[in-house]
């Protein structure tokens, strides 16, 4: 039981756990809607709270299963900033599962943690709930928001220096990138221009304006070289799955979705190195290698990719540290389209973290079941079979491989 | 006068390190077994978790590793923006976030050497010595 606060404990990496769960049902709260509400708040408005989003996304989620409520026997509960406790929410719900726990908070691990239960005997169909009010809460992500006991230890150990945030982070690696292979910011911003035009085919995405490179270039700096538009947004929300035992999932309403592989591999050590000179290559390779081999298909069978672009240049860490692409050569591969609709490796067709929306890692997962399913409507994927998304921070990586199911 | 800064993480192995700075020393934690650096502070080796550990002081040379110039106000106006941060790889081999002591982001050539320095500083627990780097 790791409640809301610690990492989950996920099953290794494991062909006898291979598509034995599939995702049946997938919801999201009003991204868009609730965004700009919250931003012009207008008169009488009170943002929805937590409890609210994660029953607008179970509501969502139960329809599009086709199941009915007294189906979910098992209910899975994961909020970054702490949430209900289960029992009551599954009250609040009108479920009666066999189990209702707090799971956890990021796409880090959930998935195999519940796929683990399901062929345990635990639960047969069980629904998985994420949410988070960062926005309405006013949360900071730098500063002395962090310090001893909250967050790792490169988000507040270096205060006396004034490095600090998220975007620090991603700006340090940038500017190293920029000095190995000569990238220009404007290179960069070809990476949120592919997002936000992806975005622009979800109704449901925050970002709706088109963006150019000028547009890009002219948004201010947060911290150099990174702009404001290579950062993710940060918002309201809340998002679910509806998981099943994948035999349970056969004839369902709509084409199931099968948990194939996913691993795990995190930074021990050298924790700078790791992440602005490595660009976390050694733990993408390590952990994209064991999440194929347990779906038993090949990188080149990927046919969609769902990265955590957290910010721009962290989206390219993932396409190149898969190995998609070649070292060095991602910001080329998006300039010539290779990340759009049509090219090779479409990339967060959602609009991503970058212009969607920043569900920590649980957008993504919902995006790649649109995709499998064919129900992407004018950002469908052609012809897919496999997909990947990626829960990656800066110190640690968590592929999750997807097959359509039949 | 001393300049303001944010606070530092104190406590355990951190006011070793410190109080070296206080005697304009630049000393990391390296392991007896493995010999290899520890940064920042820990309380056994992060590589080889032996606790063999001793204080080396650093030559204080090194390059640059990476760069980010800070235009958002994190700190609440503690230290006026812009200012540079410099990912700075010591001779010893250690990568150490700092600041340029005289010089900007917009000077930076990749691999540009950089020597010591230490800026007289203060925070809530109060008065400190900052290792900085400066053009070599």
């Amino acid at each position: 039981m790791s409640g809301y606060g610690g990492a989950v404990e996920m099953p290794p990496a494991s062909r006898t756990l291979g598509r034995r769960a599939a995702i049946v049902g997938v919801g999201e709260s009003d991204f868009h809607d609730d965004y700009q509400a919250e931003r012009t708040r207008p008169a009488g408005y009170r943002a929805p709270d937590l409890e609210a989003l994660m029953e607008r996304a179970f509501e969502r989620a139960l329809a599009d299963s086709g199941l009915s409520r007294s189906d979910i026997d098992g209910l899975s509960l994961c909020c970054t900033y702490g949430g209900p406790e289960p029992a009551d929410m599954a009250r609040r719900l009108g479920l009666a599962p066999r189990y209702a726990e707090a799971t956890g908070n990021i796409m880090a691990g959930p998935i195999p943690r519940i796929t683990a239960d399901i062929v345990d005997g635990k639960a047969d169909v069980v629904a998985m709930i994420f949410g988070v009010t960062p926005r309405s809460g006013g949360r900071r992500y730098g500063g002395a928001t962090f310090s001893a006991g909250l967050g790792p230890l490169s988000y507040y150990y270096y205060h006396p220096w004034g490095w600090s945030s998220q975007a620090a982070h991603w700006a340090l690696m940038f500017s190293h990138y920029q000095a190995m292979y000569g990238a220009r910011e404007e290179d960069l911003g070809a990476v949120a221009v592919q997002l936000r035009e992806h975005a622009r085919r979800n109704p449901n995405a925050i970002m709706q304006k088109p963006l150019t490179v000028e547009g890009y270039m002219a948004s201010r700096y947060v911290v150099r070289p990174l702009h404001l538009l290579d950062i993710c947004l940060v918002n309201d929300g809340a998002v679910c799955l509806i998981v099943s035992r994948a035999e349970f999932a056969r004839g369902a309403a709509r084409p199931p979705v099968l948990v194939a592989g996913w691993s795990h591999a995190a930074v021990k050590a050298d924790k700078m190195q790791a992440m602005v000179r490595d660009r976390l290559r050694p733990i993408l390779q390590d952990a994209g290698a064991r999440a194929l081999a347990m779906a038993d298909v090949a990188l080149s069978d990927v046919g969609h990719f769902e990265g955590y672009d957290a910010s721009t240049i962290h989206l390219i860490n993932q396409i190149e540290g898969f190995g998609f692409v070649a070292q060095g050569e991602g910001l080329e591969f998006c300039k010539s389209g290779g990340m759009g609709l049509g090219g090779r490796l479409p990339t967060n067709t959602c609009g991503g973290n970058l212009s969607a929306s920043y569900m920590q890692g649980w957008s993504q997962v919902v995006e790649t079941v649109r995709q499998l399913r064919g129900e992407a409507g004018p950002r469908q994927v052609a012809g897919l079979n496999v997909a990947m998304t990626a829960l990656t921070q800066t110190s640690q990586a968590h592929p999750l491989i997807f097959v359509k199911g039949d | 006068m001393a300049e303001r800064r944010p606070d530092r993480t104190l406590g355990g192995p951190n006011d070793a390190f410190w109080a070296s700075c206080a005697k304009g020393e630049l000393r990391l934690q390296r392991c007896a077994d493995c010999a290899r650096y520890s940064w920042p502070p820990v309380e056994s080796c992060e590589h080889c978790q032996s606790g063999a550990l001793s204080w080396e002081p650093m030559s204080g040379k090194g390059s640059i590793a990476g760069w980010c110039s800070f235009e958002q106000d994190y700190y609440g106006g503690i230290l006026p923006v812009p200012y540079d941060t410099i990912l700075v790889e010591l001779e010893e081999g250690p990568l150490f976030l700092s600041n340029p002591d005289d010089f900007t982001w917009r000077d930076i050539k990749p691999g540009m050497a950089v020597e010591l320095r230490f800026r007289e500083c203060e925070d809530s627990a109060g008065g400190f010595s900052l290792p900085v780097f400066a053009k070599a």
